[in-house]
């Protein structure tokens, strides 16, 4: 038995020194540099905002740049049975880089990993936690969603992946959430709420009542442009919702903390009201793509960061959006 | 013959450009006798121009011909803009325009033809681009004068990006907008115009190509413009057309796609509002 478990072992060796040696090493190579001038410039830097509820503030960088998969707010909070993750981060590195930090702050098992919504920056880091064997929880329309992108994942975010990228590695949720949801952390209880279609069709919120912590996933984009991937119109519509709810504080999705819900909503709000209607207007005077591109919510410029490699995508989805309503 | 050439250029420039496509052409299974023929991968415009314009004198100079103008970098690579605009001394002169995108799988965009003396002073159309590449507009004169302009434009998987969440709709439903002044007017058709380059994101299976092949603006029963389309063009593709003076109305658009499906509509005038929904949309297919 021994001898068969070694004969499969030594196969399997053959296998692995027989493959491409030059491309595969090369590869991890490169990969194994990035990270670790990454990890280098970049320590992995948690903030505990309120008592066991613990940030990790994402980067101000585009999505095509070298680290754009730190661009998302990201952590934790930890109850007095288990800890809850919310978003893993837009790569495994990134992933392993939450867990990691997560021991260095308790001993608790995780026991549950939340996604506010499908895109890379906030779930490719979901199978980092794999080894905690936790629930994975997300929007009723979550799984849908990252059937829709998993292809496009694996193809256009390999290099964040662990090698070989499969699809394997794009975790979807276990448990959904249709309207609502209470998780019981041990003295310590989240109430997780799916929104109708706005940031994107699968947007949830996280509320941790012991603190009046509100995690708003990419709801809320505070300094960074807003990226619209859903329906602007929900989108305007669930900021009302929001900025009705009581909090002492609330994690957005990007940017930095705010602790004054209803005020930090206002500057977004401000923009997509102006993509909306200026789109619009351009629809209705008969102008072209390009006229509505040229044009449209210009005075909101001077507010955003990297607006340049946002805007122009925003207007052009949404001006595809409304021609055909 | 044409096809010939693209293949040995395949060879002698890249050699992984004949392995490549093999592999497209296995990946698209069924849907592969479509593409045999498809222009290779780059290098498009070396083998286009002698066959179009053989060694006529193409000018590149004159402002008053024509101007293109593209994003340096796509906000959507699947429905790039692109608007061409015509110069005092082609508008009521022109001929033909053709639109090339040198990288693409399918370089020629399209084809229009001009009736003569229809004064077309602009046309926007949004366009795939699958990746770095030059784009060009080629116009032609009436008393046979060519000008060329390019641009290049920075786009990643246009022909290849999955169908769009805002697809859908009826088939064949023609939308018109028009300028307040009635001298342009957009015609969106309602069409995946699938490229045969794009995958089901969740079966994983190929898309088969299916795209507007032509269309045709008529007014008063004379051809104003005939266009000649691919699957360069977006889903929904989209063509809007200005004139320096208020354009003749109505304006009928007739569409015919790669499965000869015929689609019509007829724009009744700027006095209708701002929008006119199609009324006549007459889906038949024919033979």
């Amino acid at each position: 038995m021994i001898v068969y478990r070694l004969g499969w072992t030594m196969a399997l060796l053959t296998i692995a020194l027989a493959l491409p040696a030059s491309a595969a090493s090369a590869a991890s190579a490169a990969s194994a540099a990035s990270a670790a001038s990454e990890s280098a410039a970049q320590p992995f830097a948690l903030q505990e905002v309120a008592p066991g509820v613990f940030v990790h503030f994402g980067r101000m960088l585009p999505l095509d740049a070298p680290g754009h998969d730190d661009i998302a707010n990201i952590g934790f909070i930890v109850g007095e049975q288990c800890v809850a993750v919310i978003d893993t981060g837009g790569s495994m590195r990134i992933g392993r880089a939450l867990r990691a930090a997560i021991k260095t702050r308790t001993r608790r098992p995780v026991c549950t990993v939340i996604n506010t919504h499908v895109h890379v920056d906030h779930v490719l880091g979901n199978a980092a936690f794999s080894p905690d064997h936790p629930s994975f929880v997300g929007h009723a329309r979550l799984p849908a969603a990252i059937a829709r992108n998993r292809l496009y994942f694996v193809s256009q975010y390999a290099g964040d992946l662990d090698q070989p990228a499969s699809a394997q590695q794009i975790i979807a949720p276990d448990r959904l959430v249709q309207t609502t949801l209470e998780l019981d952390l041990g003295g310590r209880r989240l109430s997780l709420r799916a929104w109708p279609t706005a940031h994107t069709d699968c947007d949830l919120t996280v509320f941790d009542e012991k603190t009046g912590t509100l995690w708003t996933g990419d709801l809320l984009f505070r300094e960074r442009l807003p990226a619209v991937d859903g329906d602007v119109s929900g989108w305007l519509a669930v900021l009302d919702d929001l900025a009705r709810i009581k909090v002492q504080r609330a994690v957005p999705g990007h940017g930095s903390l705010a602790l004054d819900l209803a005020a930090a909503l206002m500057p977004e709000r401000a923009y997509l009201q102006a993509l909306l209607e200026g789109v619009h207007e351009a629809i209705d005077q008969g102008q072209s793509m390009q006229e509505a591109l040229d044009h449209t919510a210009e005075a909101q410029r001077p507010q955003w960061q990297l607006w340049d490699s946002t805007h122009a995508r925003n207007v052009a989805r949404v001006y595809q959006q409304l021609e055909w309503q | 013959m044409q096809h010939i050439a693209f293949i040995r250029r395949r060879h002698a420039n890249h050699p992984w450009g004949a392995a490549l496509s093999l592999l497209w052409l296995a990946a698209l299974g069924g849907s592969a006798l479509a593409f045999a023929d498809a222009p290779p991968a780059s290098g498009a415009w070396d083998y286009l121009r002698p066959q179009f314009y053989a060694d006529r004198e193409i000018g590149i100079g004159d402002a008053a011909f024509l101007n293109l103008e593209v994003p340096a970098s796509t906000p959507d690579p699947a429905a790039t803009p692109l608007t061409v605009r015509f110069g005092d001394r082609t508008i009521g002169q022109l001929k033909q325009l053709r639109v090339i995108i040198d990288n693409n799988p399918s370089p020629v965009v399209s084809t229009f033809e001009f009736a003569a003396g229809v004064r077309v002073a602009e046309i926007d159309l949004r366009v795939r681009i699958d990746r770095l590449t030059s784009v060009r507009a080629i116009a032609e004169t009436t008393d046979g004068r060519l000008e060329m302009r390019s641009g290049w434009v920075d786009a990643s998987g246009g022909c290849s990006a999955a169908p769009a969440a805002a697809a859908g709709g009826t088939i064949g439903d023609i939308r018109f907008r028009n300028t307040p002044d009635g001298k342009a007017l957009q015609v969106g058709i309602r069409h995946p115009n699938n490229s045969g380059f794009q995958i089901d994101p969740l079966s994983g299976n190929p898309i088969p190509p299916h795209y507007v092949t032509h269309i045709r603006f008529s007014a008063d029963g004379r051809t104003l413009v005939d266009v000649d389309a691919g699957i360069s063009l977006s889903e929904n593709p989209t063509i809007r057309i200005a004139s320096d003076t208020a354009l003749p109305e109505p304006v009928t658009v007739e569409v015919i796609d790669s499965k000869d499906a015929h689609f019509s509509a007829s724009w009744r005038g700027p006095t209708t509002g701002g929008e006119t929904i199609s009324d006549a949309a007459s889906p038949t297919a024919s033979r």
